[in-house]
């Protein structure tokens, strides 16, 4: 899932913003990339990959989904 | 939030493979014409193709197309569209040709030929590695897209569409909405090629965005439908998205219990481990549920030699890899987690080599059509999805040289009316779609729904998801766009569910990728693809295609099923 990212490291590209394929990322008024709709990250780590500056991190564990077993696993 | 009215002569929805393909054919074939291609996503992300590892299936001008069909078949559980599949099978190495003379790269042997993974343990299936593994799906889309820029194909993006528009009983254009500002679009068109992709549950990486508002567009437009009763029961990393098992598992992966048992020696003795995935899930729940889980991935089997194939060497895998093993997780050195997982559903429109479908004007391509019930070989969709798109691009070109032009008139009072059913739910207080969607997952991830299924379970999860589409759906808000397109997309996985539930309920038998623990044989009254249509009032009605074994090539002979032991033989 996505985690963080940079506001002093961002410099407003708006690659992240284009790319997302879940629409998670948004500019702000200061075309600053912010997590907008970050329950909606599938952990594709495009946004990661195209920043230009190294300003976003994304987390490599995926949500956690409702149970398949009666069992914890 | 403005209304904007396009027209075409081709509407595209879906930006995927399949609809790039039928895009690139068509302009081939009419170059004159106009074509829009619509995707959900953003412009030429290249829907799920971006995030496939680029694993292609091609039958070698040096071998028969007739093996590949027998395998097929077997492989099937004689549920093969044989006409449909041969086809595939003769275009495949001209679609992979194509790929090759646009700058993709297959991985290649010493010698210079191409390194090929056989699948499933069949005699001639075979996939063919992308040279850059991590990035072969990313390539791809990207020499794809140059083509349809040379051949002036006009792309847009983050635009959902939720309607198609009928003029007497023709698909004259759709109606759908921008997912970031609102906009509302009507687009006319002499015809529509749904590359849509399939209904899914939303549950990781890579299939987040298949969730079937394709399925509910055409279904809702008269469109025949089959095969919802296959769902795709993937095995994943507990904790973490994988791509590239598929290829792993010939060359000597496979899953120990929680004794360490390499149990699908005992589920399968001939195939052992090397087998299809939905097999494994199943063999994974059963150990489960008989105390022996968790379930763990075991490499220690793999030539070192064969790691090369299997590392990740860049985009997307190489950075998860990384970050993975930065955490301690390495699986290429430690046994790791892994649960059987509902995924996408594989039903779809029911349609004819060429993408023609029950409705005049409407074309199915890839994955929103339905070619295999429940079982999947690894590169069969980037080999599925090329072919079908390049046939429907086909099928749609001579379909406009044999129809005449319709001059299309908007029926404003239906326009509006659909205008209004789509922003109904705007702006307004109300339960959240990812609250509902965990609900529907909830219902649906069960091993008895998803995996192992019983009656009892199965109406039980369609009484709970019933009462959920009449309390819950309703009753979802979107405070903007995004939420809006969010909203239809759990309403979609909401419609699949249904139609995954009532499909699995009428096929009392288990057969490729259905099982049934209360009817674990194959029954050969169900030796046909079960059909699913709306009715005059607006009810799933469902009905038997039987398999046209007089008339096919190929006889139905064996069955890969008959390699599990919990298939019965009487």
């Amino acid at each position: 899932m996505i985690a963080s990212i940079d506001v002093k490291k961002c410099v407003g590209c708006g690659n992240c913003v284009n790319r997302c394929p879940l629409d998670v990322i948004r500019l702000n008024e200061q075309k600053k990339a912010y997590i907008a709709y970050p329950e909606d990250c599938m952990t594709c780590y495009i946004c990661e990959r195209y920043c230009p500056a190294g300003a976003i991190y994304v987390h490599p564990f995926r949500e956690a989904l409702p149970k398949i077993f009666t069992q914890e696993y | 939030m403005e209304k904007k009215l396009l027209e075409t002569d081709v509407l595209i929805i879906g930006g995927g493979s399949a609809g790039m393909w039928a895009a690139n054919r068509f302009k081939d074939l009419q170059p004159d014409k106009e074509v829009v291609i619509v995707d959900k996503g953003p412009k030429d992300w290249g829907g799920l193709m971006t995030m496939a590892g680029g694993d292609f299936d091609a039958v070698m001008p040096d071998e028969n197309i007739a093996d590949w069909m027998e395998d097929f078949v077997y492989y099937f559980d004689g549920l093969c569209d044989q006409p449909l599949m041969e086809e595939i099978l003769k275009c495949s190495f001209d679609r992979m040709q194509d790929y090759q003379r646009n700058g993709c790269t297959f991985f290649k042997k010493d010698d210079g030929s191409l390194k090929s993974v056989p699948q499933r343990g069949l005699p001639h299936v075979k996939l063919y590695p992308a040279q850059l593994k991590g990035r072969g799906g990313e390539m791809m889309v990207r020499a794809l897209v140059e083509q349809l820029q040379q051949k002036n194909v006009k792309r847009l993006g983050r635009i959902l569409i939720t309607d198609l528009l009928k003029q007497k009983e023709r698909v004259v254009g759709a109606v759908g909405f921008d997912t970031l500002n609102g906009d509302f679009y009507v687009i006319k068109a002499q015809a529509v090629v749904a590359a849509t992709g399939v209904g899914g549950w939303k549950t990781s990486y890579g299939k987040n965005t298949p969730t079937g508002e394709g399925v509910e567009l055409v279904y809702k437009a008269g469109a025949r439908l089959k095969d919802f009763e296959f769902s795709r029961v993937w095995n994943m990393p507990k904790y973490f998205g994988w791509e590239g098992q598929t290829t792993l598992m010939p060359l000597g992966g496979r899953f120990v219990n929680a004794l360490g048992e390499p149990f699908m020696e005992k589920y399968s003795p001939i195939l052992k481990a090397n087998t299809d995935p939905h097999f494994t899930t199943i063999a994974m729940a059963m150990e489960i549920r008989a105390g022996r889980g968790p379930i763990y991935f075991d490499i220690s089997q793999i030539n070192p030699d064969d790691l090369v194939l299997l590392k990740p060497q860049n985009g997307w895998q190489l950075m998860n890899y990384e970050k993975l093993r930065d955490l301690g997780m390495d699986l290429f050195r430690d046994n790791t987690q892994w649960v059987p997982q509902m995924t996408i559903s594989y039903g779809g429109m029911d349609a004819g080599i060429h993408g023609e479908t029950n409705v005049p004007g409407l074309f199915a391509a890839g994955t929103a059509r339905s070619t295999e019930p429940g079982v999947y070989a690894g590169g069969f969709a980037l080999m599925t999805t090329s072919v079908t798109g390049y046939l429907a691009g086909e099928g749609v070109a001579r379909f406009l040289e044999e129809q005449p032009q319709v001059e299309i008139t908007l029926d404003e009072d239906e326009i509006s009316s659909l205008q209004k059913e789509i922003y109904a739910p705007l702006g307004k207080d109300g339960l959240s779609p990812k609250a509902v969607l965990t609900e529907i997952q909830q219902i649906m991830f069960p091993y008895n729904v998803s995996i192992i299924k019983t009656e009892t379970a199965l109406q039980d999860a369609l009484h709970r998801l019933k009462t959920l589409q009449l309390t819950k759906i309703p009753q979802m808000a979107a405070k903007d766009a995004h939420y809006l397109l969010k909203l239809r997309e759990v309403r979609a996985v909401a419609f699949v569910s249904e139609l995954y539930l009532r499909a699995s309920l009428e096929r009392k038998e288990s057969r490729a990728g259905h099982y049934r623990e209360d009817y674990p044989q194959r029954d050969d009254a169900y030796l046909g693809w079960l059909t699913i249509e709306q009715d005059a009032a607006q009810q799933m009605q469902f009905a038997w295609e039987p398999v046209p074994t007089a008339q096919y090539k190929y006889p139905i002979t064996r069955y890969y099923s008959d390699n599990f032991t919990f298939i019965k033989k009487d």
